[in-house]
């Protein structure tokens, strides 16, 4: 059998990171560079440089095949699995990136973060199915396929923490369960073996919770599965107010505005304020209204400002609910044609038949 | 996990030491799916199920072990599904199973192309329900015997450093294979093997060791597995002539022979200069994008990120890499060792299932049904046993050893000896040996142990030393290496994945129908054979 | 000084534009002919749905925007034109869902022949303002248009979320990296202030439901922006407007700093540099005044 190592030409690879020791306090930025195969990851070139470099670098490593989710790190401040970098193309640019841990979670040394409050606030949405008082089927349980696929995303993640590395709202609220653990908690509420939807979403709507996302999409960015933790956290919201689950502000925020769509058109900002925040919270914050009120921030609610034609949008509304696509299914429908992006992208660019937008 | 939770539900206290996550484990990686005769894509049985196995193994398979594993294979994959494990379904709505290799019935149920992580998860979400205690990223370095017993582990705890033993009164191997023994692996960087070399200082035996799977379709150099489900759904393997060679090797099972069988066929491609830059080609063009996107678009995902490749529009370059071992840890069928207390299941273990050969599927059921009856008869056995003793000198004299090598400043860097020994037995110890090869491996593992005993460790911390444990793994893989070399010398045929073609190119039932058999024995390795179990199924040709 | 060639495009100028943020609406129309961009207004539509709809409704989120761009199609012009982030982002996640999946498309165009709109045929492309005039034709033309220039004037883009992230769906430019703002400011003849947060959420979406959460996010590009030196902030969002300006004062309660950043809206910052008046600008609208960034350039 021949040798596997010897054919590959070699590239200078060099590279900055973020070193910690815990045992004595030292942070510093150091530079490295080896000579990597053409074909190697961040990870290899890592592994280069604890052999050769400096045995006490320290990341954690498994699977080398973008599936158990161990070496989830930063590079340039974005969050990448290190085996999934290609560095030849990095090389090549003359770019010497910045390697450091991952956000929003401690450093315990070096690269390795501390991903006990992750998985505490995986454990925290109850990770586990619940059949409810289903009798035991003797056979697997009957499920189509089309009910598999609404939770196909949401079962690809590797828990990584790539997600949450970046996590707008967490970085402000620490508290916040954050993508990851949103989008296990759709995992089961969107899988129709389990019954403890409406206990789930009671759980997921109170604070720090769905409504505390942000929508800044940099999960959705970040995840190197195709997971979108912001589409499941939005599954999750309509899931609710199908529900009527909606005492939160966030639900009531929204809610006004499918109520302003289907009445005026556009939104009916002025009552968003008292709409979402209710009465008593509204009138604390009259100060606040009166200053945008003096520039014309806060439009007047009469003569209310009507869209042309906006009986169709009435009418679309009361005819889409007779449709079965409410909650979670309307984002689901919309999934088939999502994940065909990159391929009808990639396809436009080797000259294919795709038109693309 | 399977175990743990087995054990749990039986009432047994129980606690699950992992080096790494749980869901890091790489159970996860595999992709094409899990056997059973659940009979939802034909007729099928388990009595055929055993059969496939038994001749899958090149009849070194235990048959009671191999109709065990086949009768409860059907409702312990129903259980994963009771507890929500995610698969994909047929238009009845039931779990839906493809064809895989060597199998007679399309009977490997599936989730896509990522069945095990599928079935990581969902053990995962029944340990956190179960509130089971996890000693998460603690290395398990040596079992504790006492007393003819085994009654503990001593682990190096990885976040916060410092050794400590923990007492048990029965202790389930779970650790998984040895791939990282060759350059072209499969496996993660955490499968040194382990269990098996732990065991194995024990005196405990090791069985049919020189038996590891190469996996036909890997990517090179550094091994990186695409799954058999590809041909399941109809893929071919090309030579560099365009040629679906299989016919000239296995002409009615073509791509969904054995493993062996394919991954010695595409070796003699290779070879005899039919490759393409030492690799032969992966067609799945034929199969259209919506289909590769929809059921494996984790493998399109891999040849995209790691061979540069888009197999909707290009075939993937694939050659044998090292995959599963076969071999490990003797046991009965209940999991149990020789060592009372002492139990091993899945890879890590040998009960045999698998034999001479393992086929697509096998695995991760043996992880369930094994794990379930190892978890089963150690809380039984726990439950009905009162006491647990550990003593001093164990947690001592480790310690002391650990400090040794702590201690030491000046000596090779693992790295060294770890290429080496990974370059070497993909070599000499390959898809095809040699006798002269194998004997010249032994000797150059023996020159390596050597080095070893000088091995240093630069990182002198306490947090997060895997520079230790990654130190301490190749030690495990040291010995280990040592009893493959030994048990592949000994056996004088061709049988499964041992292929000695230049000079014994035949099987041979009168003399090796047995399995080999290795025990640490006055500082190395010693071999001895055990007979093979038959219940149903004698010896045949075996044709694919 | 009007642009020779001229291109016509439907435009949707979305919620804010139409009544708390109408100064970007007025802006974006005096500037849009010196760009030489024609604005055919679209009339029958709806609010875009924000993430909102998106997450209350999601189907009736798409048929709203199957709507918007059905009537945007009926205008026969090949662009449809945003100036807001989130609309982008809406419109153009909707338009390949129902350009991708034939089944799906059925069934909104067939719901909306239903209530009397026109079908939907997927023949517009979604494209925000930012795009049109930062490379090509439309950079050439911005050059000229920006004659009065920003006199070096240092100004921080702000980018927010929705116009760079999820990138496969806006695709426009590296959402890591992205470049339109500084070359925009830059034609102007201002100079761009680079700081991290120009790429992060200014909190918006929860700025009600979470407003502490959302202080913590909108206090970073404001403050960053003012340590680093900018005269003032632009951006392409007006929901990221109303966050930067309108709850800017909230800041000053939260964190006892008075940062008095002006916000500009990107049409309005190509508006000063084209000497467009203040009846057109209107910075007057503005809560935090812009008094001092219009003296700075007049003296």
């Amino acid at each position: 059998m021949r040798r596997a190592s010897a054919r590959f030409a070699l590239v200078d690879v060099a590279l900055k990171i973020w070193r910690y020791d815990p045992e004595s306090g030292e942070r510093e930025l150091r530079e490295y560079e080896v000579d990597a195969p053409e074909w190697a990851c961040l990870l290899d070139v890592l592994d280069l440089i604890k052999d050769k470099h400096d045995g006490s670098l320290a990341y954690r490593k498994s699977c080398r095949m973008m599936i158990c989710g161990s070496c989830g790190m930063r590079m340039d401040g974005r969050a990448v699995l290190a085996c999934k970098e290609r560095m030849k193309p990095i090389a090549d640019a003359g770019h010497v990136p910045v390697i450091s841990a991952m956000g929003n979670l401690p450093v315990l040394k070096d690269l390795v973060v501390d991903m006990a409050p992750f998985w505490n606030k995986i454990r925290a949405v109850k990770p586990w199915l619940d059949p409810g008082y289903d009798e035991v089927a003797e056979k697997e349980r009957i499920v189509s396929q089309q009910q598999v696929n609404v939770i196909n995303k949401e079962s690809l993640c590797i828990m990584c923490g790539c997600c949450v590395s970046e996590c707008n709202s967490m970085e402000s609220d620490p508290e916040f369960l954050g993508p990851a653990a949103l989008a296990k908690g759709f995992r089961f509420v969107g899988d129709v073996r389990d019954h403890g939807e409406v206990a789930r979403l009671n759980e997921l709507n109170q604070d720090h919770g769905i409504w505390d996302c942000t929508r800044c999409y940099f999960c959705n960015e970040r995840c190197p599965k195709g997971v979108d933790p912001r589409d499941a956290i939005a599954k999750l919201g309509a899931e609710s107010i199908k529900l009527n689950i909606d005492h939160d502000m966030g639900a009531k925020h929204a809610k006004w505005f499918v109520k302003s769509a289907e009445t005026t058109g556009w939104l009916r900002e002025t009552e968003l304020v008292p709409k979402t925040q209710g009465i008593v919270s509204s009138l604390k914050e009259i100060g606040f209204a009166l200053n945008l009120a003096k520039r014309g921030k806060v439009p007047p609610p009469f003569p209310p400002h009507v869209a042309k034609d906006v009986k169709e949008a009435r009418a679309l509304h009361d005819l889409v609910r007779t449709q079965g696509r409410e909650g979670a299914a309307g984002i689901v429908q919309g999934e088939h044609a999502l994940a065909q992006i990159e391929h009808v992208l990639e396809a436009d660019e080797r000259g294919g038949e795709h038109g693309g937008d | 996990m399977r175990a743990a939770i087995e054990a749990h539900d039986a009432g047994a206290d129980v606690a699950l030491v992992s080096k790494i996550h749980p869901t890091r484990s790489h159970s996860g990686a595999a992709e094409g799916g899990i056997n059973a005769a659940l009979g939802n894509a034909s007729e099928d049985s388990p009595e055929e199920h055993a059969f496939d196995t038994v001749k899958g193994s090149d009849y070194l398979g235990d048959q009671d072990a191999i109709e065990i594993l086949c009768d409860e294979a059907p409702d312990d994959v129903y259980q994963l599904e009771h507890w929500g494990a995610v698969f994909s379904r047929t238009e009845e709505g039931r779990i839906a199973q493809r064809p895989f290799g060597a199998a007679g019935e399309p009977r490997t149920a599936y989730a896509a192309d990522i069945t095990g992580h599928v079935l990581v998860h969902v053990l995962y979400e029944q340990v956190l329900k179960r509130d089971l205690t996890v000693y998460e990223e603690f290395f398990v370095w040596k079992l504790v015997e006492h007393e003819g017993r085994c009654q503990g582990v001593i682990a190096w705890n990885l976040l916060d450093g410092g050794l400590i033993t923990i007492g048990a009164k029965t202790v389930i191997l779970a650790t998984g294979g040895a791939g990282r023994l060759y350059t072209g692996t499969t496996n993660a960087y955490a499968c040194t093997g382990d269990g098996m070399a732990q065991a194995l200082e024990l005196g405990i035996a090791l069985k049919d060791m020189e038996m590891m799977q190469f996996h036909p379709t890997t990517l090179a150099p550094t091994g990186v597995l695409i799954t058999e489900g590809c041909r399941g759904e109809g893929a071919y393997l090309l030579n560099s002539e365009g040629e679906r060679f299989l016919k000239r090797y296995a002409p009615n099972a073509m791509e969904l022979a054995s493993r062996d069988v394919i991954s010695r066929a595409e070796q003699v491609e290779i070879d005899e200069g039919r490759g393409v830059d030492g690799n032969v080609l992966l067609d799945m063009r034929h199969l259209g994008a919506e289909k590769i996107l929809e059921r494996l678009h984790g493998t399109r995902e891999l040849s995209m990120v790691f061979a540069g490749v888009d197999p909707i529009h290009e075939p993937i370059p694939v050659r044998p890499g090292a995959h599963y071992h076969m071999g490990g840890v003797d046991t009965d069928t209940w999991g149990r060792t020789t060592l009372e207390g002492l139990y091993a299941a899945g890879e890590c273990a040998c009960v045999s299932v698998h034999g001479a050969n393992r086929l697509g599927g096998n695995a991760l059921m043996e992880t369930i049904t094994y794990g379930k009856r190892a978890g089963a008869h150690a809380a039984e056995w726990a439950l009905t046993n009162t006491t647990v003793e550990v003593p001093e000198s164990a947690a001592t004299d480790a310690e002391r050893e650990l400090g040794e090598l702590l201690d030491r400043r000046e000596g090779e860097r693992p790295w060294s000896i770890r290429n080496e020994l990974a370059e070497t037995m993909h070599e000499n110890f390959g898809v095809f040996r040699r006798e002269d090869q194998m004997r010249r491996q032994g000797e150059i593992v023996d020159e390596l142990r050597d080095r070893y005993e000088s091995v240093v460790v630069e990182d002198k911390g306490r947090v997060f030393n895997n520079d230790l444990t990654q130190a301490l793994e190749l030690g495990f893989l040291l010995d280990l290496a040592s009893c493959m070399v030994v048990a592949g010398i000994e056996r004088k045929e061709s049988r499964g994945a041992h292929a000695r073609p230049y000079d014994f190119p035949d099987r041979d039932d009168e003399n090796y129908l047995r399995h080999t058999i290795v025990r640490w024995v006055e500082g190395a390795p010693k071999v001895e054979w055990k007979p093979v179990k038959m219940t149903k199924w004698q010896p045949m040709e075996r044709k694919y | 000084m009007a642009a020779t060639e001229t291109r016509r495009v439907a435009y949707y100028k979305g919620c804010l534009a139409s009544l708390s943020a109408k100064e970007l609406d007025t802006s974006t129309q005096a500037l849009a002919p010196l760009l030489g961009i024609e604005l055919d207004e679209l009339e029958s539509v709806t609010c875009c749905g924000a993430g909102d709809i998106h997450e209350a409704e999601p189907d009736y989120y798409l048929h709203l925007n199957a709507r918007i761009l059905a009537y945007a199609e009926q205008t026969g012009a090949d662009t449809l034109m945003t100036i807001c982030n989130v609309c982008t982002l809406n419109l153009r996640q909707a338009n390949w869902q129902l350009k991708n999946d034939d089944n799906l498309r059925a069934r909104v165009s067939q719901n909306l022949e239903t209530v009397g709109a026109p079908p939907y045929e997927g023949t517009v492309e979604v494209k925000h303002l930012l795009w049109l005039i930062a490379e090509g034709d439309g950079y050439e033309q911005l050059k000229q248009v920006a004659h009065k220039g920003l006199k070096g004037l240092k100004v921080a883009p702000f980018y927010g979320c929705q116009i760079l992230r999820p990138s496969k769906i806006l695709g426009f430019e590296d959402p890591d990296r992205p470049w339109s703002l500084e070359a925009i400011i830059e034609a102007c003849g201002g100079e761009p202030i680079d700081y991290p947060a120009k790429i992060k959420c200014c909190g918006f979406p929860i700025i009600q439901a979470r407003e502490e959460t959302a202080l913590g996010e909108l206090i970073q590009p404001i403050e960053q922006a003012s340590e680093a030196g900018a005269d003032a902030i632009v951006t392409p969002c007006p929901l990221c407007h109303l966050s930067l300006d309108a709850w800017q004062s909230k800041l000053k309660k939260a964190t006892g700093k008075d940062f008095q950043m002006p916000i500009l809206h990107l049409s309005q910052l190509i508006g000063v540099a084209a000497g467009l008046e203040e009846s057109e600008l209107k910075f007057k609208r503005h809560v935090v005044s812009v008094e001092p960034l219009v003296e700075k350039l007049e003296a």
